[in-house]
């Protein structure tokens, strides 16, 4: 019964923040004068909000980038993973292979992107491509941490209980690697939309992406608005995915904690 | 004592002439107006003219004091609409598109008659009559801006729709994708493309959209505001950069040069092929008188931006242009 208060009172918060926030939005825009395609007012927002929902336009671009997340996401984490256990596990394979992956972190996205449209033509694979490249720098970062953190002498228990290779991974590994793993999904989860976004704003006729160029080239600021919002609650909702991952995979830790 | 108090006053007199110098209408001007003037693109030799402008002082005759900024076309548009700046160098379409959403710019000097956009493919592809597009792979940068509003109003033109072709958007990298083969025809500038293509051995054929219709071209724009309040310095802004216009026109070579100062990286570049990209873009700005835009181009462009839906609804064109200060 406590917890259920305390959920309604965080709930309620959060809804009291978000109205005294629009409240205060559109108070700004209607007293500053400030034309609409500069700053909208909430409720042109909205207005913009309906029509494309109404017209089916929001949700079929909102679907693309969602597919591109999905399977660059899954892409990313799958890269990250391997090469991650690989450079955790040979010191040789780091020392060849690290000073490639940190190079080729201060390649900016945005600079690759018409590259890969080239490479890769200017279907949704470019896109996908973008969204892995960016999600798999701080997943294999994690993934290297979380087993490199696994103490020692558990390796030493697992081998005088003449565990298999397989038996290790699987009992030792990834219980002890997730939790520092699954901070790095959180963030490539978020980072993936941001991924694919920037594959859409380089080459693309469908996506959320697209979505704000053509706002943007169309002078309508609100469907700018109504695309940036889409893309954050598509970011939250899969920050929140990983969250509800995370609560149901380390349960066990919180049990342990208790 | 007298003759001391007169060379006082003679020295206060002297002093006061010589920092105030705006003082009769004869004067020249000397307190600068500073214009920063978005180009819509990188600096590149297409903005010759307004390079040869500066360097041959004619902004500073006129008062005023230009900074480039190469920020992207929409940006410069809209920081007009809001009277944040004075004047943006913009393509002809955006300006019925931001005037529909409520922008009030107003375009006030065209600098290219031709509309610049083309349609580009290798001679194998055997592409002569627009018809020979029906089914083919056209590549341009996305649904929006010059680009896509040239082939639609080709299209439209000839009679196709965007239906009889396979449109891929590739952004800003059609040369690589029709030298690659990704694309069959691609969609690009008079002045960059093909010439781009040609350079690297390419035999092309190319489309000009302006020999099938009439549009608007680029030009350049200031607000309402400025025009009702500051018709002085829209006066003096477009006469400077008309005369960098016919300055360069005549003294292509001499334009040439002072790009070196402005673009950088061109003294690496292939100098045959830039100055082949300036000469190109000559061809589109000879303007009969320079500045003016043509009444049925405008009605060309809103009719087209209407059948695209780019614009919500139509707009008073009377307001949105003016040849009040062509030559």
């Amino acid at each position: 019964m406590k917890d259920f208060s305390v959920g309604i009172r965080k709930i309620g918060f959060l809804v009291l923040s978000v109205l005294g926030g629009l409240i205060l939005w559109q108070l700004f825009t209607t007293f500053s004068q400030i034309p609409s395609f500069i700053f909208p007012k909430p409720t042109e927002v909205w207005d913009r909000l309906i029509i494309v929902i109404g017209d089916g336009t929001l949700l079929k671009h909102s679907l693309i980038t969602l597919q591109e997340v999905v399977f660059g996401l899954l892409l990313g984490l799958s890269a990250a993973i391997v090469i991650g256990y690989l450079l955790a596990k040979s010191r040789a394979v780091e020392r060849v292979l690290a000073p490639y992956i940190v190079a080729s972190q201060s390649i900016p996205i945005v600079a690759i992107a018409p590259l890969l449209v080239i490479w890769l033509g200017p279907g949704i694979f470019s896109k996908i491509l973008t969204s892995a490249l960016i999600v798999f720098f701080p997943v294999l970062v994690n993934t290297v941490v979380g087993l490199k953190s696994v103490p020692r002498e558990l390796y030493d228990l697992m081998r005088s209980l003449q565990a298999s290779p397989w038996q290790r991974i699987y009992k030792l590994e990834i219980p002890a690697a997730l939790p520092v793993f699954l901070g790095g999904l959180r963030i490539g989860a978020t980072l993936s939309v941001i991924g694919a976004v920037v594959g859409e704003f380089v080459g693309a006729d469908k996506g959320l992406g697209f979505l704000v160029n053509v706002g943007r080239g169309l002078y309508d600021t609100s469907l700018v608005f109504v695309a940036v919002f889409t893309i954050v609650l598509l970011s939250l909702g899969l920050y929140g995915s990983v969250i509800f991952l995370e609560n149901r995979l380390l349960s066990w830790q919180k049990r342990n904690g208790d | 004592m007298q003759k001391f108090a007169i060379l006082w006053i003679m020295l206060i007199v002297l002093l006061t002439g010589a920092c105030s110098g705006t003082g009769t209408g004869d004067d020249p001007i000397t307190e600068l107006t500073h214009i920063r003037l978005p180009m819509g693109y990188i600096p590149n030799v297409q903005y010759a003219p307004f390079y040869a402008a500066v360097e041959k002082g004619f902004f500073e005759e006129n008062g005023i004091e230009l900074e480039f900024d190469y920020s992207y076309e929409t940006d410069g548009v809209a920081l007009v609409g809001a009277n944040e700046l004075y004047f943006s160098v913009v393509s002809g379409e955006q300006v019925p598109i931001a005037r529909a959403e409520g922008l009030p710019i107003v375009y006030v000097m065209a600098w290219y008659e031709k509309y610049p956009i083309v349609v580009i493919s290798k001679t194998e592809q055997n592409i002569k009559d627009p018809l020979d597009l029906v089914g083919k792979r056209v590549a341009l940068p996305g649904p929006f801006g010059a680009n896509y509003v040239g082939l639609r109003a080709f299209l439209g033109e000839v009679g196709l729709q965007e239906s009889d072709i396979i449109m891929e958007s590739v952004g800003f990298t059609q040369v690589e994708v029709l030298a690659a083969d990704t694309s069959e025809v691609i969609v690009g500038y008079s002045a960059n493309e093909p010439i781009q293509l040609k350079a690297q051995g390419y035999d092309l054929d190319v489309i000009l959209v302006s020999d099938y219709i009439d549009l608007v071209s680029n030009g350049l724009i200031t607000n309402e505001k400025t025009l009702a309040e500051n018709p002085d310095l829209v006066e003096r802004m477009v006469s400077a950069t008309l005369k960098g216009i016919e300055y360069a026109v005549e003294n292509p070579e001499e334009a040439f040069q002072f790009c070196f100062k402005y673009v950088e990286g061109l003294e690496n570049s292939d100098q045959d092929v830039q100055f082949d990209v300036l000469k190109a873009s000559m061809e589109l700005y000879q303007t009969d008188p320079y500045g003016y835009s043509h009444p049925e181009a405008w009605e060309n462009m809103q009719q087209v931006l209407m059948q695209m839906g780019l614009m919500k609804k139509e707009i008073d064109l009377e307001e949105a242009y003016t040849n009040e200060f062509s030559q």
